[in-house]
C-alpha cells in the first residue's frame, strides 16, 4: 500500500446517481488483486470536509494503459465531491488496501451474485476468473435501471448472467436471491462469491445454510476512518467457536470473508 | 522534503523528566503502534510515537457501528479495543523498536488495581519507554475511562500508586467532558505526574433521521478532529496560564499551523490524532512544516514560541 496521487482521465456519468472514474496508476494496476479497495480523499487539499477519506473497491484495471477505474454511487458528502472531479485532476487516494481475492484452485465453477453497487468488485472477480479458465455464472439485482450500461461491461467479461430489477425496467423483474432459492440446486458444485447490502447477505445466508458444504466468500462492507487497520471502525463479527464471536477488521482482516460465519446483528 | 538531520533550528523539548527530538507526538488510538504507518514515512521523526492503550487483559471493544462522521469532525466509540499489556511486552514493543520510534505506552485499567496490576507487568520493560500515558478519559468503556475525571481524587490516588510501582515519567490524559480540565490537572501533578494530555475526546452522538436510530451503536461516541479544536486549544491556554503541570497539547490539530497554535497557546508538546487517519504522512509533514515556520520567523529554537500568546 503507498499514499498515492493518479491523474483522472475520466469521470463518467454511468446511470442515475452512477459514475465511473478512470484513474491513471501504475502501481494500483501491477499490484492491486481484485477484491483490494483504494481509500480516496474526498476533498481538496486543506479542506476539513469531509473529513475521513471513502473506501471503494476497484472496478476495473487496464494493465496495458495503466488505467483503473472505480464505479461508485453519489451517496453522500465524500460521493458528491467525487463526482465533480474532472478529468486532467489528480486523485489522491491510498492502495491498495485489503486482502485481495484469490482463486481457488480445486474449484472450476464460480457463482457470482452482486447486489446494487456490489456488483464492482464482482466484475473484476469474474474477470480474473475467467482469465484462469474458471466457469462462472453472474447473478446481479438492482432496483431500477440506474446500472444499464452496466451489462455492456458485463458482456465483455461473462456471457452467462442473469439481472434482475425490483421494478423489472431492466433484466428480468425479481431479485436474485429469490432466483438463487428456487435454483440452488442447479449450483451445488460452485463456489459463490456475493457482494451487497447486508440483507441481501443475510438471506444468501440463510439460503445456503439448507446446503451443507457450499462455499461463500462475502465481501463486507463497513464504514472505516483509516482502511490500514489502525482506528478499529470497521470491525464485524465473525463465529468462533463454540457458539462465541470475535471482531474483525473488515479492512485488513477483509473485506472478504467466509459468509457462513459472519454473523449480521 | 526536509530531513530530520537537516533542520536548521532546534525543534528539541524538554518538559518535566521528558525530552524529546521535536514536540510531534501521535496520540493513543489513531496510530496503533506505529508500523501500519511506516509504511508512509518513518515513524523515528516523530517526538515519540504514544501506543494505543492497553489494557490488563485483552479487549473486544463495543458493537458496530463505531464510528460516525460529523462536519469536520469523527464519533468513535471504539471501546478500547486491544490485545492486552502482554501483546505489547511480548510483540508490539519489538515491533516499535526495530522502527527506531520513541515510545510513550498509553495503558488503561477499570480500576486502580487494574492499573497497577499492568504497572508490575511492564517493570522489565521501562528502559525501552520514554514515558507511561495512564488514559483517565476514554469515554467508551462502562467501567473507569472517563469516570475518573468526575472525581479528580481518583487520578492523584492512581498516579501515585502508579508512581510508586514504575520509575518513570507519567502523563495523565485528561477528559474536558467535566468542565476545565484544571483540578485534574492539580490533582494528576500532586499524584507525581510529568505531563498531562489535553484533551480527549469530547462526547457527543448522532441520529438517522430517517430511522430514528443512533448512527453509533453505543449511541455515545467520542468527538475528535478539527471540529473541538477550539475547544482543546482553549482548555490548553487556561491551563498554561496556571502554570500547574507541562501540557501535551491535542485535539483536532490537522495542520502544522494548528500545531504552532497550541505551541504559543502554551503546549510543551501537541499531539497529532485524527488527521493520521486522513493523512498517513501528516506527523513528517507537520514536523517539517513547523521547522520552516521556525525558520522563516528567524527564530532559533522551538522553545521561543511556546507560550508566545498567554
Amino acid at each position: 500500500m503507498k499514499l498515492l496521487n493518479g491523474e483522472i482521465l475520466a469521470n463518467k456519468k454511468y446511470g442515475e446517481n452512477l459514475y465511473k472514474l478512470e484513474v491513471f496508476s501504475p502501481y494500483i494496476c501491477r499490484n492491486c488483486l481484485p477484491g483490494q479497495f483504494i481509500n480516496i480523499k474526498c476533498a481538496y487539499e486543506g479542506m476539513l470536509d469531509p473529513l475521513l477519506r471513502r473506501p471503494f473497491s476497484i472496478y476495473e484495471i487496464d494493465k496495458k494503459f495503466n488505467v483503473f477505474s472505480v464505479l461508485y454511487m453519489v451517496k453522500g458528502k465524500g460521493t458528491d465531491f467525487m463526482a465533480r472531479l474532472v478529468k486532467g485532476g489528480m486523485l489522491d487516494f491510498i492502495g491498495p488496501l485489503g486482502i485481495g481475492f484469490k482463486a481457488d484452485e480445486e474449484i472450476k465453477n464460480y457463482l457470482l451474485l452482486g447486489g446494487g453497487i456490489g456488483i464492482a468488485p464482482l466484475s473484476l472477480i469474474a474477470k480474473e476468473l475467467m482469465e484462469t479458465g474458471k466457469n462462472i455464472f453472474f447473478l446481479a439485482g438492482f432496483k431500477d435501471e440506474a446500472f444499464f450500461l452496466w451489462e455492456r461491461d458485463l458482456i465483455k467479461i461473462a456471457r452467462n448472467y442473469k439481472i434482475f430489477t425490483e421494478n423489472g425496467s431492466f433484466g428480468q423483474k425479481g431479485i436474485p436471491s429469490v432466483y438463487l432459492k428456487e435454483n440452488m440446486h442447479l449450483y451445488k458444485n460452485y463456489k459463490l462469491v456475493v457482494c451487497g447490502p447486508k440483507e441481501m447477505l443475510k438471506n444468501i445466508q440463510g439460503i445456503l445454510r439448507d446446503f451443507p458444504g457450499i462455499v461463500a466468500d462475502a465481501l463486507m462492507e463497513e464504514r472505516m476512518a483509516c482502511g490500514i487497520g489502525v482506528c478499529m471502525g470497521c470491525i464485524i463479527k465473525i463465529k468462533k467457536s463454540p457458539g462465541g464471536f470475535e471482531y474483525k477488521k473488515v479492512c485488513t482482516d477483509g473485506p472478504i470473508f467466509n459468509l457462513m460465519e459472519v454473523i449480521f446483528d | 522534503m526536509t530531513d530530520k538531520n537537516t533542520y536548521e533550528t532546534d525543534l528539541s523539548v524538554k518538559f518535566g523528566k521528558i525530552s524529546l527530538k521535536n514536540p510531534v507526538i501521535s496520540c493513543s488510538g489513531t496510530f496503533a503502534g506505529g508500523l501500519q504507518y511506516s509504511r508512509f514515512f518513518d515513524i523515528s521523526k516523530l517526538g515519540a510515537v504514544t501506543t494505543k492503550s492497553f489494557s490488563l487483559k485483552k479487549k473486544d471493544g463495543n458493537p458496530s457501528p463505531r464510528i460516525w462522521e460529523t462536519a469536520s469532525g469523527m464519533l468513535n466509540s471504539i471501546g478500547l479495543q486491544n490485545e492486552g499489556i502482554d501483546f505489547f511486552i511480548s510483540t508490539q514493543l519489538e515491533e516499535i523498536r526495530n522502527l527506531g520510534a520513541e515510545i510513550i505506552l498509553s495503558i488503561f485499567g477499570e480500576s486502580a488495581e487494574e492499573f497497577k496490576k499492568i504497572a508490575l507487568k511492564i517493570k522489565p520493560v521501562l528502559k525501552h519507554l520514554k514515558a507511561i500515558e495512564l488514559n483517565y478519559s476514554c469515554p467508551n468503556v462502562k467501567a473507569g475511562g472517563m469516570a475518573f475525571c468526575g472525581v479528580p481524587e481518583n487520578i492523584r490516588t492512581i498516579t501515585s500508586e502508579i508512581k510508586s510501582i514504575i520509575d518513570i515519567p507519567l502523563i495523565a490524559k485528561l477528559s474536558p467532558n467535566f468542565g476545565p480540565v484544571t483540578e485534574c490537572a492539580i490533582q494528576a501533578k500532586k499524584g507525581g505526574a510529568d505531563a498531562v494530555s489535553v484533551i480527549n475526546t469530547v462526547t457527543g452522538t448522532a441520529f438517522d433521521i430517517d430511522t430514528y436510530k443512533p448512527r453509533l451503536a453505543n449511541i455515545v461516541g467520542g468527538l475528535s478532529g478539527p471540529a473541538i479544536k477550539p475547544a482543546a486549544l482553549l482548555q490548553v491556554y487556561q491551563l498554561a496560564k496556571g502554570k500547574i503541570i507541562p501540557i501535551i497539547g491535542m485535539g483536532g490539530i490537522y495542520s502544522w499551523q494548528d500545531a504552532v497554535e497550541f505551541l504559543i497557546a502554551g503546549a510543551a508538546a501537541v499531539g497529532i490524532g485524527t488527521v493520521n487517519f486522513s493523512q498517513p504522512d501528516a506527523g513528517e509533514k507537520i514536523i517539517a512544516g513547523i521547522s520552516e515556520y521556525l525558520i522563516s520567523k528567524n527564530i532559533n529554537s522551538i522553545n521561543d514560541i511556546i507560550g508566545k500568546a498567554l
